[in-house]
This record gives structure tokens, sequence and C-alpha cells, in this order.
């Protein structure tokens, strides 16, 4: 019920009931003294589109009459819109159960925290879940021995109800998971009902009269091995939107401080507050100077990669650009090593469009086959951290062959594939969840012949169905 | 004498359901042969060693999901009693085999279902059904606006001999198995002082009451799969000026085609002798609906209604019960 929630307080300010059924017509009564964007709230309440104000304060109805519309002059500059109801009944909702309200597909599952977590610290009061030598995680949910099922239902399974079947032991059930860094949900599911864990104090509104229990797995360990007196060491960055008061360093002997936490993949700024004063990490060498001239740290979290352009030995100036840094182009400096201009940095997974730009030339990267087209441009194509391969076998004598999906928006030139002997392919991050896709081929939008799961669309000519599994 | 008894209930059950046989009612029997005139294929009883089943439920915006299993595959359902029995989602289930039966028009009509499949198995925790006729269609749409897997429907039919009750407070749903007199056994109940209790129509696996909105009454078919109520156009002149028109909108509609619809408040819904206030309803056209379940309708009742409270739906008994909550 999106549209409800926004429109109802422009019309809390206009007279209600300008909009209304009146016999067999809808009616709209709009008073032309009222200031224009009241006017303009009330067409959009009746969902008229493409008239202006101007359009009706000059009697220029012809739009309106168009789609459909009488219009009645009234007393004191008012005008009556009328509109017969039964245009309501072109309506294709045949079946009973296909009744949904108009809204558009999700980027994120229902039931998954926010992609954009920047950082998390747990906060149990009895930890239930533990990270083994082994590196799996153990949940643990205490007593109940009694019970004759127990299951645990997290996001990292899909939340399902009839995986996740814990095992007994002499004091509660526990089950054990290989899990990447991350924010996670759960809860656990006994005989049927479900059940949070009371140790865990971090919890999230699943939005329907309860809660799921948080619980981050932690991928970095920050540490200040100085400043053995300091009473309160305070840690902030980029990663917390700089907040001073937020992150506290513990102190582990012998003058090291330290604070573990989930970091989420990219570069992050960083600093300390010792006993109110800011110090950079004395142990990174790695810092950058922000717009206020403040020195802060900087670490780069995930898998590094190395942006690298060969030769170019005479160029005073190499810069690589992209979709990652909105495209600013005094940002990210290569530098000269060897016979080769490098910048070791680290992103967060996902499908990136980048260039060079050597001394004010933009280039797309010379040992890159891959291209994407953006807004008109064509880049150099990366993909972070590929979780999904697309293959397409045969089509030796296509020209070029790409890919468009609901994870480019359909983009019309679509991802380039690369050939290798008889099959085209390329590697992309998906998010979790489901994905939708085609080959193009010459020009030629075709589904995916090897695989069989597919839908009917708009055009009558099908789209290939993916479901990217976290 | 089990062969006989087995014929003679696929008999009693053709003579007691609607539409059926029409089509064979002029056949003439070649003189030596047993016929059945009208008899059609009847799904066998479900089993499962319960008194009452407890199942987790999953919410995503309105839509009340659980995880069954159909043959091999195991998945997420919607809870649908606006769905007759068991729907498949096409994108999944393609390659089904299909069942030769001459009406698979059935509830669907025209642009209903793709096609009929026979499946073995289908078992929601517990409770298992052996050999089921299942439509097969495309439920793309429920995918695309949600983004969760959806692998079919589960529909009314299948809970014809038991009471659920759905408390989406708890997330949880319950299938009881009833006595001899179509009662949740007293050693069963679950919950006590219901707020309204009443009885219901169930036709052509449809759950259709009368309600009266703003006191005026309209036939309303209660349908979980709906996320809100909705109301005819043709009713709306009786209904004004009781109702407060909110806006129109456009809404999208299956393979992205779009319509426009009218969204509305009213103050006083009456369903058995219980008032609800402040409810929201969208208007719209129903005669494509009232075709699917074979009577016209008024008007469909949707989480804006059932949301308020916990709801138990008695099959054998037709009788629809909604319990007190802290809300409303």
């Amino acid at each position: 019920m999106l549209v409800f929630c926004s429109t109802w307080p422009a019309l809390a300010q206009i007279r209600q009931n300008a909009f209304t059924i009146a016999d067999d017509q809808m009616v709209l009564y709009l008073d032309l003294k009222l200031k224009k964007t009241d006017i303009d709230s009330l067409l959009r309440i009746a969902d008229i589109k493409g008239v202006t104000v101007d359009n009706l304060l000059r009697g220029n109805f012809s739009l309106l009459q168009k789609d459909g519309w009488t219009i009645n002059r009234m007393a004191d500059n008012r005008l009556m819109l009328m509109k017969p109801l039964n245009e309501l009944a072109a309506n294709p909702q045949m079946r009973p159960f296909l009744i949904t309200s108009n809204m558009v597909m999700h980027n994120k599952q229902p039931g998954y925290p926010d992609e954009d977590v920047k950082f998390g610290i747990n906060n149990f009061l009895r930890q239930n879940v533990h990270e083994l030598s082994s590196g799996v995680t153990r949940f643990f949910l205490p007593a109940n021995l009694k019970a004759k099922r127990v299951l645990l239902s997290g996001n990292f399974n899909s939340w399902s109800t009839s995986k996740g079947v814990m095992l007994k032991t002499d004091s509660g059930w526990i089950y054990d998971i290989k899990l990447d860094a991350g924010e996670y949900l759960y809860k656990f599911v006994v005989n049927g009902r479900w059940i949070n864990d009371g140790g865990n104090l971090l919890k999230e509104d699943d939005g329907f009269e309860d809660h799921n229990s948080v619980y981050f797995k932690y991928n970095y360990t920050f540490r200040l091995n100085a400043f053995p007196k300091a009473a309160r060491v305070m840690l902030a960055g980029s990663f917390n939107s700089w907040n001073p008061n937020q992150i506290v360093m513990m102190p582990a002997g012998a003058g090291v401080w330290t604070r573990s936490m989930y970091l989420h993949e990219g570069s992050h700024a960083y600093r300390f507050l010792v006993d109110g004063k800011w110090n950079k990490d004395p142990a990174n060498p790695n810092t950058q100077t922000d717009a206020a001239g403040n020195i802060n740290s900087v670490l780069n979290i995930g898998e590094p990669l190395v942006f690298k352009l060969n030769g170019f030995a005479n160029a005073k100036n190499v810069i690589v650009s992209g979709s990652f840094n909105k495209w600013r182009t005094g940002e990210l400096h290569l530098y000269r090593s060897g016979n080769q201009w490098i910048l070791p940095y680290a992103l967060p997974a996902g499908n990136y469009g980048y260039k060079f730009i050597v001394d004010g030339r933009w280039m797309t990267d010379p040992d890159n086959q891959s291209y994407i087209d953006q807004d008109g441009q064509t880049n150099s194509f990366l993909a972070v951290k590929p979780n999904h391969t697309f293959i397409l076998k045969g089509y030796d004598r296509a020209k070029n062959v790409r890919l468009s999906g609901t994870f480019n928006d359909w983009n019309e030139p679509g991802w380039t594939m690369a050939h290798h002997g008889d099959t085209w392919s390329i590697s992309i991050y998906l998010i979790p969840g489901k994905t939708i896709y085609k080959f193009i081929v010459d020009g030629n939008w075709i589904i995916d012949p090897g695989n069989k799961l597919w839908e009917q669309n708009q055009f009558n000519t099908g789209n290939s169905v993916f479901w990217m599994e976290r | 004498m089990l062969r006989i008894y087995c014929l003679l209930f696929l008999l009693f059950t053709a003579l007691g359901t609607k539409a059926v046989g029409n089509k064979h009612k002029h056949m003439h029997p070649k003189p030596g042969t047993i016929s059945f005139p009208g008899a059609h294929y009847s799904d066998p009883e479900p089993s499962g060693e319960f008194a009452t089943l407890v199942i987790p439920i999953k919410r995503v915006s309105n839509l009340i999901i659980l995880e069954a299993k159909v043959d091999t595959v195991e998945g997420n359902f919607v809870l649908d009693t606006g769905a007759p029995y068991l729907v498949l989602n096409q994108t999944y289930f393609r390659d089904a085999p299909h069942y030769d039966d001459q009406e698979a028009g059935g509830i669907n009509g025209s642009a209903g279902a793709a096609f009929r499949t026979n499946v073995r198995n289908l078992d929601i925790a517990d409770l298992h059904y052996d050999r089921l006729l299942a439509d097969v269609t495309d439920l793309s749409a429920i995918e695309n606006s949600r983004n969760i897997k959806v692998l079919g429907l589960l529909g009314t039919k299948l809970f014809s001999k038991f009471a659920i009750t759905v408390d989406l407070f708890q997330n949880q749903l319950y299938i009881h198995k009833l006595d001899k007199n179509g009662e949740i056994p007293a050693a069963e109940e679950l919950y006590h002082e219901p707020i309204l209790k009443m009885p219901f129509y169930y036709a052509n696996n449809a759950i259709l009451f009368k309600a009266w909105v703003n006191d005026i009454p309209l036939w309303f078919a209660f349908d979980t799969g709906a996320e809100t109520n909705l109301v005819d156009y043709r009713q709306a002149k009786k209904l004004m000026p009781t109702l407060q028109i909110i806006n129109r909108s456009k809404l999208t509609g299956i393979g992205g085609s779009t319509f426009e619809v009218v969204y509305a408040k009213f103050d006083k819904l009456m369903v058995g002798e219980r008032v609800f206030t402040n409810n929201k309803v969208i208007i719209t056209s129903l005669e494509q609906m009232g075709k699917a379940y074979g009577r016209d309708i008024d008007g469909m009742l949707g989480a804006d209604f059932f949301g308020r409270a916990v709801f138990t739906i008695n099959f054998v008994k037709r009788e629809f019960v909604m319990y007190t909550n802290k809300t409303e």
C-alpha cells in the first residue's frame, strides 16, 4: 500500500472528498484558486498524468478529454472532472489467487539484511553462536531437550523450515555451518514453532510483529599497539559515519588495544580517538588526506585487486575511474612500478565499469576483453567476486554474443561474452535472489537453451530464470 | 467388496459436485456394461500421524508462505484460499505430464491454467497426499513482485477434511484433525474466547459469506492470497457516500499489463456479529473473478481483514472463527 502512504498527507491539507464517486462516475473537484502545488496533488490523487496546472488555468483540456474525462466549469473558478466508473472494468485480474498490489521487483530478498551494512559488532547476553577453530560457525539452542525436532532457519538457508536440522547434545541443540564474513539473521524452529535466540541482544524487526536475531561473522580486528597509559580509546571511520562515541577499543594487555568486527568489503578510512585526541594508526602506512585536511588511515577489506596498465612510460598521470567511485577523475592515481602503472585496491562484490585516464585521455583497459556499455559509453568490465558464469554453447559463427537481464536493468547492447573453444561465457556477480536474463546473439534475443527454467514475458518470447542462493 | 465400495464412492461424489456430470448426461451405455456417467477422478484421502500439525509460516508482504514438497521438489507455497486446490508454478513444472481431462477449463476459464497434471506426492510437514490433480499455471507475477521463489499455491480443497488455524502474530499455521462431529477435539483446542463465529458457504472450492459494509450487505469471497480487500465497482454506487475515496492508481497485472483501480476507506465492516473499523479496499472489477468462482461476488476479503486476528476455517463444519488478539 505504498501509494496510500505517500498521498495521504497531501490530501489532509486540501479539502477532503475532492476526489469521489457519484452515480457511475469518478468525480474530481478542482478549485483553480488553490495553490499550484495543491492542484497538482489533486491531479495525482486522481492519477491524471501529463496535464499541468497551467493547462487547466488556460482552459486547455484536450489531453484530459482524450483520456476520457468530461470537464464541467462551475461557479467561482472551479472545475468538475468526470470519468465513467466502468473504466475499472478493464481488469485482467482473472484469477482470485493473483491479487497483488503494485510493487516493483525488489533487489533485496524479504527477510534479508540491507546489503549496505558497513560494519557490525555482536552483542550477546549469553553467547549462543560461536566460531570454532575449524572456521565453522556453531549455533546453539540451550535446553529444549524434550523437543522432537529443532531447526535453525536464517537468511543463510533461505529461511528454510525443513533444512537446518539441529543435532541434539546433552545440553541443547547444535548446528554447524560454514559462513563467509557478513551479517546473518536467524531464528530457531522448535516442534514447528518459531523461537528467538534469547541470549542475543542484537535484533532486527522482521516487519511482522516479531524480530529476528542478528549475528555478525567477523573478518577484521583493529589493533592499536600504542598509548598503553590511555584511559579510553575509541575507533571511528567512514564505516560508522565517523561517530566518535560508538566503538570502544578494548584493552588487551601489554599496551595493546583491539576491536574485532565485521567490516564490509571495500576501502575504509579510520582514526583512533585517544583520550580525546585524534590519531592515525601508527602501524598502517596507508593514509589519505580528506577534504578538511585530516590525515586518515586507510584499509582495504576484501579480495585485493590491482589495476594495472602496461607501458605508457612517458605518461605523467594515470588515473583509474569507474562506476565504483562515481567516475570521479581526481581520486585514484596509479603509481609507476617497473614497466607498469599499478594501484592495489579493494571493492565489494559487484559488477563495475571502469576506464583509465592517461594524461587526460580516457581509454579502456587494453588488457581486458570484456566491455560494458553504460550511459552510451563503452567501458571496461570488471566483476568482483563473480559467483555465476553464464554459458552459451555453440553459435560459433556469431559475431558477438551478449548478456542482459535484471542485474543490469536489461541494458540494451548487453554485456559482452567471451568466446573460448565452442562456448561463449561471462562470469558476473549476482545478488542473492531471482535473476531473469537472456542472451543477445548478433542482435537476436534468445532464452538460455541450457536452462530449463523460464517464464513468459510481455513479448511472448520468454525469459530465462535463475535463483542465486546465498 | 472393497472395489464396489470404491466405485460407489466415486458415484456419490460425482453426484455431489456441480458441473461435472453435464458432459456425460446424454451418454447411452451399451447393454451389459457398467458405466458411471458423471463419475470423475476424486482425490484420495490425505494421511498423517498427528492430532494437530504445527507448521511455521513465513511472511512476504501479506502473503502466507509455508514449505511443502511436491514429488521430489521442495520449496515455498502460498497458503491461498482463493485457489481451488494445488496450483503449481509453470516455471518449475513445465515438463510435468499432462493429465488428459476434457474439462481442464474448470475454475480458470480461458486465461487460466496452462494445463493439468497429476502429482504423485504432496507433503506438508507430516500431512501426506497420494496422487493429486493439480493445475500448472504462470505464477511468475508473485515471484517478480516479491522476489521469493514460489513453487505453487495450496488451495482450499487440500484442507477439506480439516480445520486450519492461522496465527499471523506468532507466524504459525495449525492443521487440525477433527472428531466425528467435525469439531476440533477439546484437548487440542489452542485458542479460546472467539470474537466471531460464523457459518460460510463452500461452493466451487471457494469460501463465501455475507458481510456488511457500512450496513450494506455484500457477498464476499475469503481469500488469503489477496493482499488487499476488493469490492466490485458496480457496488460502489450503492456504497457511496459512506465510502471515502482516497485515490486512483494503476496496478500491474500478469504479463506487465496495467489497469486502473480506486483506493477507498470505509468505517464499518461487520462480519458475523463483529464490527471492524478502519477498513481499506480497492474498487475494481470482479466480473472475471465471478466467472472463476461460478457465481457473482461483490467483494473479496483479504489481508486487511484477516490480518487483524487469529482465524480458524473449519471446512467440515463450514465455520469461520476469529479469536481475540492484542490488536483490535
